[in-house]
């Protein structure tokens, strides 16, 4: 659950940005009479970023028609409409715990057999799904996926710049890291502990803790012996905007790895520059998982990024014979133009 | 061990319900029915456990990133790494699609793999589960009194961080430092700070604490998943007389409530004690829905664990239970207030975990 600072800031999300974003959907939404998107505190990209809404947990859906303002439909309690109100751009907050049977009764008020395009219908839980069929028994519901991944996928100035400032938040924290021995919790906390200070809306921290005997990732509890080299992950989610930034410390040319992942990210969406990489995985947001798999070396189902995308990129390699786990946002270019990375992993 | 434990007990459960393969889902917002077999505490994207009558289990996440975790955390787990996880999870149960298949919680399950359509049925397991996340193993209590340890320890720490301009976001960055310094990996905490214009407790915001101010905090720390929660009341300053007249009136209640805490009674009864308190002091209104959402709960693999303490749950209270019982709500006098202790329901009566004194604390203005 999310415990990091929620706000929301005119200057950072103009309310004129969240309306252009709103308006390009409703544009999409052909013959939808209404456009349903899921929310909880880990599918909230695709609301948030219509609205700034990030649940600190529970759940919601926000209702889109072509003709009416958003509305957000939260299992929340009233005792924080006005903390929502204050973090979100929505017309109208409407509190009940069944939310697919209030966003059903709503717009089956609208229109009985109102067309409701849902994204992400198939991963939307069951019980939600059974309570949108019970609340609008003539509703037709469709999925609607493609049609909001299509707009969700390149990123905006806005999205851009808050990325960019989780992007620093990470990597002020990772700087509290000494280069070499120490306590991990203590590091772990000294990381943890500047992120937030920064006002990180989220942060989980994973280490691997001697990377001569693991080169994966995970989360620490408890007491753990650094090696002479180990790595750190940050994840870092500020106002909506998720990244990942790896570094590894104490090994011998960092340097070279860092330039090797920017050769490599500078192809996207082309992966070949991957090549030479143990594994690697490149993440980002498609619909409403802020950091979905969309290319990997264990990825089956590719999903391209498109231009100007955002997406963070995560990989292994030997540098000298040594393990070195590395990872940075990017942004991809425009056609034609090179991806670069949002912050150096060093 | 616990883990195992857990697993034994599941195992022996799905056997005496006749259950040939049980299907847990779990994501970050609640993820103890996935962690009670699959011991794997998921923070991104969704996560299915499939835990088969001779306790082989496979574990399917949709995240890559959380895969790889999962597979240096869960060694004795089989991981798959699924972008679709529905169909890979709907998949693999086609294979035994013959068996007795039961889902917890399944009205979370994803929509698709609970189709009627499926060429498997899955039964709704989530009472099963219920009452093996409820009813608490020793090994597990073991835990909850270690996480309570932390809880006091934590909110000790937040008190310190308490200091006059600072803003809510920077207590809570202290509060979390300390607890990772201690080891510990997860914690759930809601903050509010103000007077009567503060109606609740929601996430840490930018506003600066100031002289005067009470502070409002629910921390919930976890070790080995398992989490304990502790609430409690701040001033910035010296408690003025209408506070402390406030304040007593949550410790009546508070103490009420844990007296009713026993075998035999109901989360109804607890409620009941708590809010009658209240009734009698002409703050009836201030215990509704409108106000406060519930009035204590169950604490474990999830920070708001069944049974919720209302006077409408007839859920009984049998010994290994754990609960937090507090009658947090708002007063008209002085605003929002907390007050709340962890307990573990004995075969007497209520072993109280958390230690911090039930005081209306003052930190320097």
């Amino acid at each position: 659950m999310r415990r990091g600072l929620i706000s929301r800031s005119a200057a950072e999300l103009p309310d004129a940005v969240l309306a252009a974003r709103v308006e390009r959907v409703r544009a999409a939404m052909a013959d939808l009479d209404a456009l349903l998107i899921y929310s909880n505190n880990t599918r909230a990209a695709g609301v948030s970023w219509l609205t700034g809404f990030v649940p600190y947990w529970s759940e919601a859906l926000l209702v889109l028609s072509r003709e009416r303002e958003p509305v957000l439909i939260v299992a929340l309690t009233y005792r924080v409409k006005r903390w929502i109100e204050r973090t979100s751009r929505v017309a109208e907050v409407v509190h009940t715990p069944r939310i697919g049977l209030e966003a059903a009764r709503m717009v089956a008020g609208w229109k009985a057999d109102a067309a409701v395009g849902i994204v992400d219908l198939d991963g939307l839980a069951a019980g939600i799904v059974a309570d949108l069929r019970e609340g609008g028994p003539r509703l037709a519901l469709t999925d609607a996926t493609a049609v909001f991944a299509r707009l969700r996928s390149a990123a905006d100035p806005a999205e851009i710049a808050l990325a960019v400032t989780a992007a620093s938040i990470a990597r002020q924290a990772l700087a509290q890291a000494p280069g070499e021995g120490g306590d991990l919790a203590a590091i772990i906390a000294a990381v943890e502990g500047a992120a937030r200070a920064l006002g990180a809306e989220e942060i989980y921290i994973a280490a691997a803790p001697d990377l001569a005997r693991e080169c994966r990732f995970r989360r620490i509890e408890g007491a753990a012996t650094l090696g002479a080299s180990f790595a750190l992950r940050a994840t870092v989610a500020y106002k909506g905007a998720w990244i990942r930034l790896a570094r590894t410390f104490g090994a011998a040319d960092g340097e070279a790895a860092a330039g090797r992942l920017a050769t490599a990210v500078a192809a996207l969406p082309d992966a070949g520059g991957f090549a030479g990489f143990a594994s690697w995985l490149v993440e980002g947001c498609r619909v409403a998982q802020p950091l979905e798999p969309l290319l990997g070396s264990r990825v089956t189902a590719p999903h391209p990024p498109p231009p100007r995308a955002l997406v963070s990129v995560q990989a292994s390699a030997e540098i000298d014979g040594r393990p070195m786990l590395i990872g940075a946002p990017a942004l991809l270019g425009g056609r034609g133009e090179a991806a670069s990375l949002l912050v150096q992993p060093l | 061990m616990l883990a195992q434990d857990r697993r034994q007990r599941l195992l022996a459960a799905m056997a005496e319900a006749g259950i040939g393969e049980m299907v847990l889902y779990g994501n970050a917002w609640q993820g103890d029915y996935l962690r009670y077999a699959a011991d794997f505490g998921i923070l991104e994207g969704h996560g299915i456990a499939v835990v088969a009558a001779d306790g082989a289990t496979e574990l399917f996440l949709d995240s890559a990133t959380e895969a790889d975790r999962a597979e240096a955390e869960v060694p004795g787990i089989s991981i798959n790494f699924a972008a679709d996880i529905a169909r890979a999870v709907g998949a693999r149960l086609e294979r035994v699609a013959n068996r007795r298949l039961a889902a917890a919680p399944r009205r979370f399950l994803p929509g698709w793999l609970a189709q009627e359509s499926r060429p498997f049925a899955l039964e709704d397991g989530t009472a099963m589960l219920d009452r093996l996340l409820m009813h608490k193993l020793p090994t597990e209590i073991a835990v909850l009194r270690r996480a309570a340890q932390m809880a006091d320890d934590a909110y000790r720490a937040f008190r310190q961080a308490v200091k006059p301009g600072r803003r809510q976001y920077e207590l809570v960055a202290d509060t979390e430092a300390y607890l990772r310094r201690r080891g510990c990996p997860d914690n759930f905490m809601i903050i509010g700070s103000g007077g009567t214009d503060v109606l609740g407790m929601t996430p840490p915001s930018e506003r600066r604490i100031a002289p005067g101010d009470l502070v409002t905090t629910e921390l919930t720390p976890a070790i080995e998943g398992y989490f304990v929660q502790i609430c409690r009341t701040l001033v910035v300053g010296r408690a003025n007389d209408a506070q402390r007249r406030a304040f007593d009136l949550f410790r009546a209640a508070l103490e009420a409530g844990i007296g009713a805490v026993r075998p035999g009674a109901t989360a109804a009864d607890v409620a009941r004690a708590e809010n009658d308190v209240f009734r009698r002091h002409g703050l009836g209104e201030y215990i509704s829905s409108k106000w406060t959402r519930v009035r204590g709960h169950g604490l474990g693999l999830f920070c708001d664990s069944k049974p919720h303490l209302l006077e409408d749950v007839d859920t009984p209270l049998v010994p290994g239970m754990a609960l937090i019982v507090h009658p947090n709500t708002y007063h008209p006098e002085v605003g929002y207030i907390v007050l709340g202790d962890a307990v573990v329901v004995t075969e007497t009566g209520a072993e109280v975990l958390c230690q911090t004194p039930r005081e209306l604390f003052e930190v320097t203005a």
